[in-house]
């Protein structure tokens, strides 16, 4: 009885490993481990439809997010804009390729990388594709989820362009254009996306 | 499940979780049933990676803070800006908001991190008798709180892509870019490498029993 049991009712705090009895929560509760306050599991509740229209709507908004200026210099009559990806080469190309590579994947890479990543692990569960080529493909995705999402620093990014408008206000007119709002979007998305996303769940899936 | 002790560590009951999906597992298993992760009771290795990791962040901490991060030449005059430098140009100019902020992302956070992490090292590694649940919740403000760091990365790089005008503007960056860089990346990964477990095994003191979560 002991080992058929042990796998539902116990978990282990991936912190400290304590022996913790899983007991059932309501519904936006987390259970904390005692002994360290790490969160432990929480009610898996995940909306599969809600985070695909999520994902549908990020990915629309991460091209004009990317490919349209987030800020515009106007000086002395001239005007200069920039895009995350410029701003990342331009840094690159003045040698501090370290800089701009981190600046490329955080900003660039890695949100891409997690929307595709997320699209597709909910393809694959909505339209029950169990083959085992798409359920290793889920196995792997759903290992490297939290490398990406904690790659992922949109909220970061947004700020800074906070921080440069004030800052370059003193020297020149900053202006915001359709890029920066789509940015906006594409954070406030994403964002929500994350929320609503369990790895714990999705692994359950991958049980099933 | 009542014959289940309180305070039972996974490893004396033959239980591990799978770093990667959290599952539970048999210590007999190499590997996880589930993603096919290798399995360690403990990583005993993370705490020398994690130190060494550390003390490189600490000493790239020094030219990070003493070499300038950007170069700004305004009409011909060229301003090297330290980070430091950098922020109280931002009080002299009465932006206070953004250099509280930029403050706290690029002084505040690494050092604090830096420190912490040292503190959090040093008590597992020479058993100090500070108190593991405080520990414990450092740990999980210094691994949230961590990734802000990269605020200064993004603005320098805005900067640079926007003010390119020659003489007349013009912003590069300097030397202690990539060592700020390399600040962030490391204790970044310091801190993930650690296998926290390792805390709950070793530190053993009077005011802080491994086994007294029952007393709440």
């Amino acid at each position: 009885m002991e080992r058929d049991c042990i796998d539902d009712c116990v978990t282990l705090c991936r912190s400290c490993d304590l022996v913790v009895t899983k007991r059932a929560l309501p519904s936006g509760v987390r259970a904390l481990c005692p002994r360290c306050h790490t969160a432990l599991y929480d009610t898996p509740y995940c909306s599969i439809n809600g985070m695909l229209a999520l994902c549908i709507t990020a990915l629309i908004f991460f091209t004009p997010a990317n490919f349209l200026p987030i800020l515009e210099l106007h000086f002395l009559g001239s005007v200069r804009t920039a895009t995350i990806a410029e701003g990342a080469i331009a840094v690159a190309h003045q040698g501090y390729w370290i800089v701009g590579i981190s600046v490329m994947l955080t900003a660039v890479i890695a949100p891409g990388v997690l929307i595709l990543s997320i699209l597709s692990q909910i393809l694959i569960i909505k339209y029950r594709l169990h083959s085992p080529f798409f359920r290793d493909v889920l196995k792997r995705l759903l290992k490297y989820q939290d490398i990406l999402s904690q790659l992922t620093m949109l909220e970061i990014y947004l700020i800074s362009i906070l921080v440069s408008v004030f800052n370059l206000s003193d020297f020149a007119d900053i202006f915001l254009g359709m890029g920066t709002f789509c940015f906006s979007m594409l954070f406030i998305v994403t964002l929500f996306l994350q929320r609503e996303y369990n790895l714990e769940h999705m692994w359950s899936m991958l049980d099933e | 499940m009542s014959n289940i002790d309180e305070n039972a560590q996974g490893k004396e009951m033959g239980l591990t979780t799978c770093p990667s999906c959290n599952k539970l597992n048999e210590q007999k298993q190499t590997h996880c049933t589930r993603c096919d992760s290798p399995l360690m009771v403990r990583d005993t290795t993370s705490l020398q990676k994690s130190w060494a990791l550390l003390i490189t962040a600490a000493i790239l901490l020094i030219p990070a803070n003493i070499y300038p991060i950007t170069m700004l030449t305004d009409r011909g005059r060229i301003r090297h800006d330290t980070i430091f430098t950098g922020i109280t140009h931002l009080v002299q100019s009465d932006m206070f908001p953004i250099a509280i902020i930029l403050f706290t992302a690029s002084i505040l956070v690494p050092l604090l991190k830096i420190v912490g992490l040292t503190i959090y090292l040093t008590a597992i590694s020479f058993r100090l008798p500070i108190s593991k649940k405080m520990l414990m919740v450092g740990f999980h403000i210094i691994e949230w709180i961590g990734r802000w760091s990269m605020l200064d990365l993004f603005v320098i790089s805005i900067t640079v892509a926007l003010v390119n005008m020659g003489q007349l503007l013009d912003a590069k960056p300097a030397p202690a870019a990539t060592a700020f860089a390399l600040v962030i990346l490391l204790t970044q990964m310091a801190a993930k490498v650690l296998d926290t477990r390792l805390l709950w095994d070793r530190l053993e003191s009077k005011d802080d029993k491994n086994r007294s979560t029952k007393s709440r």
